[in-house]
C-alpha cells in the first residue's frame, strides 16, 4: 500500500469515525449522509441476493434500520463499508431464508427485474447486447449456491479485496479464495450452456 | 510446473491476490501452456462481463421509505436505549467519585455508595434484568443470542457469521459461549491487544458482544479465553 493509499484510508477512517459520533450526537444529517454514500452498494446487494426489486426494497429499508440503530457501536475496526456489507449480508442471509426454502432457487423473476441498462453514450444496438449480456449475468449469478453468489458479487461486481471480503463474511482469506475460484468456474459452466 | 494450473491459482492470480514468487511460477507456465491460458483468458472475459454488469436504479421513493422505517423505530440512543443507560451508569460513577474526595463525607461514603447503587438498581433493575447478579439460591437467567431467532437482549443484531454457528448465553456478567458457562478462562485478551485484534478479525460479529463493554467468553485456538474491551 502506497503512502497516498494509505494516507487516504486514515482519512476515510477518521471521516467515518467523525460521523459515527455526530450520529451518536443526534445530529440527523450525519445518517444521511451514511445512507447516500452507501444505499447503491446496498441496494445492488439486496437486489443480487434476492433476485427480485421488491425484496430488494424491503431488504434495503430493513437493513439501514439496523444500520441505524447500531452506527453507535461501530469501533472504526474495520471501515465503515466492510461493516455495512457484513450487516446487509447477515440480514440478507437472515431474511431470505425465511422467505424461501434455501433449496429454491432465486432470480426468477430477474429477467422481468427493473435493471436499468442505459448508457446515454451508447447506441441502440450497442445498449441492446449490453442488456442482454447483463441479464445473462445476473441471471447466472441467481442460480448460483448462495456462497458462491455472495464471494463473487463482493469481488467482482463491489470490487472488494480478498481481506476484506473475509472480513465481511467472516471467513479465512483461503475459503474467500476457493469460494471465488469455484463460483467463477461455476458460473461460466453456466453461461455456457 | 508442469501440472496445469487450478481454478484457484488462475483467480488468485487474476486478482493479483498472489504472492510475486507464485506469481512467476504461473507466468512461466502460461507462457507454455495454450489451455491454462485459454482459461486464463475465459475468467478475464468472465469478471470483465461481470465489472460491465450495470448496477440497478435505486427506486427514487427508496430514501423517503427509509425515513418513514427509522422515524417509527424508537431512538436508538434515547433515554431507554443501550447508550442511554452507559450515560445513566457514567453519570452515577462520577456523583459517587465526587463524594468519595470530599473528606466530610468519607465516612458516610458507604452509606452514599448503597443509596446511590440502590437508586441505580431501582432505575434500571427491572429494564436490564438479566444484567443483574442473580441471587445466590436462585438459578442464574441465561438470556440466549441466538442467530436468527427472537429478540436478542440489548437490541444486538443476530450474527450469522462463524461467529453465529456459536451460541452465546449471558451468564454470570459475561457473554459466554454455549458449554462453557462456569469454566474458569484459561487467558484474558484484551481487545486491542494484537491477539485480541486477530480474534476480532477472525470473528468480526463478536465487536458487536463487546459493545456495552461486557467481556465475551469463547473457545479460541483450543483454548477457554476471555475477551474484553479496552
Amino acid at each position: 500500500m502506497g503512502v497516498a493509499t494509505a494516507s487516504a484510508v486514515v482519512h476515510d477512517l477518521d471521516f467515518e469515525l467523525e460521523l459515527v459520533e455526530r450520529h451518536r450526537c443526534g445530529d440527523a444529517q450525519a445518517f444521511d449522509e451514511v445512507y447516500t454514500r452507501f444505499a447503491e452498494m446496498v441496494y445492488n446487494l439486496a437486489f443480487r441476493l434476492s433476485g427480485n426489486c421488491e425484496e430488494a426494497s424491503d431488504l434495503m429499508q430493513e437493513v439501514f434500520l439496523r444500520i441505524y440503530r447500531h452506527l453507535g457501536s461501530f469501533g472504526g475496526r474495520s471501515s465503515l463499508k466492510t461493516w455495512i456489507f457484513r450487516i446487509a449480508i447477515n440480514h440478507c442471509r437472515d431474511r431470505l431464508s425465511r422467505w424461501r426454502p434455501l433449496t429454491q432457487p432465486i432470480g426468477e423473476d430477474v429477467e422481468e427485474g427493473e435493471v436499468s441498462y442505459a448508457d446515454p453514450r451508447r447506441g441502440p444496438e450497442e445498449l441492446a447486447v449490453a442488456a442482454d449480456e447483463g441479464r445473462r449475468v445476473t441471471a447466472g449469478l441467481a442460480r448460483l449456491p448462495q456462497t458462491f453468489r455472495e464471494a463473487v458479487l463482493l469481488r467482482d461486481i463491489e470490487g472488494l479485496s480478498y481481506e476484506e471480503i473475509a472480513e465481511v463474511l467472516g471467513v479465512r482469506i483461503g475459503t474467500v479464495r476457493s469460494r471465488i475460484a469455484r463460483g467463477r468456474d461455476q458460473l461460466r459452466a453456466l453461461l455456457e450452456t | 510446473m508442469n501440472r496445469h494450473l487450478s481454478t484457484e491459482q488462475l483467480s488468485s492470480y487474476l486478482d493479483g491476490e498472489i504472492g510475486s514468487s507464485k506469481a512467476e511460477r504461473i507466468e512461466e507456465h502460461l507462457d507454455t501452456c495454450p489451455a491454462c491460458r485459454g482459461r486464463l483468458e475465459a475468467m478475464e472475459r468472465l469478471v470483465s462481463g461481470l465489472q460491465r454488469v450495470q448496477r440497478p436504479s435505486l427506486p427514487p421513493d427508496l430514501a423517503a421509505a427509509v425515513r418513514r422505517r427509522i422515524a417509527a423505530a424508537p431512538e436508538p440512543y434515547g433515554a431507554s436505549g443501550p447508550y442511554g443507560f452507559l450515560r445513566r451508569l457514567q453519570l452515577h460513577l462520577s456523583l459517587l467519585s465526587e463524594i468519595a474526595l470530599r473528606p466530610a463525607f468519607r465516612t458516610s461514603a458507604a452509606m452514599g455508595l448503597a443509596i446511590l447503587f440502590s437508586v441505580f438498581l431501582l432505575n434500571n433493575g427491572l429494564e436490564h434484568a438479566h444484567h443483574t447478579a442473580p441471587a445466590l439460591d436462585e438459578p442464574t437467567t441465561v438470556v440466549t443470542v441466538q442467530t436468527y431467532f427472537g429478540q436478542p437482549p440489548l437490541d444486538l443484531p443476530p450474527t450469522t457469521s462463524e461467529v453465529a454457528g456459536r451460541e452465546f448465553v449471558w451468564f454470570d456478567g459475561r457473554w459466554i459461549q454455549r458449554g462453557l458457562e462456569g469454566k474458569k478462562p484459561e487467558s484474558h485478551v484484551m481487545a486491542e491487544s494484537p491477539e485480541g485484534r486477530a480474534m476480532l478479525s477472525k470473528y468480526a460479529d463478536l465487536d458487536l458482544l463487546l459493545a456495552d463493554g461486557t467481556p465475551v467468553v469463547l473457545r479460541y485456538r483450543l483454548a477457554t479465553v476471555e475477551l474484553s474491551g479496552s
